[in-house]
């Protein structure tokens, strides 16, 4: 499988068609349809992320979407060229609190992390600020 | 594709989803639910055997409309018919204990 690489703008209206890239690369790679599911959804917060917080919402920035395969991981790298932000000054949901003391921030990131095995930040102002899934392709 | 109907019954409005409720399609669901509550109706089904998606964005509509319907004992916001994934997203999410979840529509319906 070679790398396969697809450029969308921040419109949120582009997360469907994310959706279906990576499901079809992820299926390509040889997952089972459970941890397609994960990776897709870990994809779509990292974009939504990449919109709401690197690009404030406008839809014209760009964010490129990278799916391969190295060792035994698929892996999905996603690049926005916009504000970079820190991961670790965003505070982590208490999910185990009272609904009504719920807080409503950081719970995109917090799946994100939920639902691969892997991920990681790097933030450069040429290449981009980056966000790098990965996912075991098989059961251990 | 997204497809939210809002239906209003006696004793609670019926909301049907369909399809994927991302970050883009999330406000679609928070206008359905607004507009029950805006109308006094603080008990709502939300029938969801049609969601292929639901990430945090609709996470966060569903605790912010579950938050206000419980509000003064007024009401709930109950599911119907939650398939496995949306299942797992409750549970990552920590709410799936905190809900009420029914098989089906009718007795989702007939609950309250």
């Amino acid at each position: 499988m070679t790398p396969s690489e697809v450029c969308f703008t921040s419109d949120r209206a582009n997360l469907s068609q994310i959706a279906e890239f990576v499901a079809e690369q992820a299926r390509l790679a040889g997952l089972d349809e459970q941890r397609v599911f994960e990776i897709q959804m870990a994809t779509d917060e990292a974009c939504t992320n990449s919109i709401e917080h690197a690009y404030d919402g406008e839809p014209a920035g760009e964010i490129r979407v990278c799916c391969y395969i190295e060792d035994t991981d698929f892996v999905v790298r996603v690049t926005d060229f916009g504000r970079e932000f820190n991961p670790d000054l965003v505070p982590q949901p208490d999910v185990t609190a009272p609904l009504e003391e719920r807080s409503i921030g950081g719970l995109g990131l917090f799946f994100m992390r939920k639902l691969v095995d892997d991920i990681q930040f790097s933030f450069d102002p040429i290449q981009g600020n980056q966000v790098i899934l990965r996912k075991r392709r098989a059961c251990p | 594709m997204t497809r939210t109907t809002r239906t209003s019954l006696k004793r609670c409005d019926l909301i049907t989803l369909e399809g994927r409720y991302d970050s883009q399609s999330a406000p679609e669901l928070e206008k359905a639910l607004r507009e029950s509550m805006d109308a006094g109706v603080y008990r709502i089904v939300l029938d969801v055997s049609q969601v292929t998606f639901f990430g945090s964005a609709a996470i966060r509509v569903l605790i912010m409309a579950i938050k206000e319907c419980r509000r003064f004992n007024r009401g709930d916001v109950r599911l119907a018919s939650v398939n496995d994934r949306m299942r797992q997203v409750l549970e990552m999410a920590g709410i799936l204990p905190l809900i009420k979840i029914y098989d089906n529509a009718t007795l989702a319906v007939g609950s309250f």
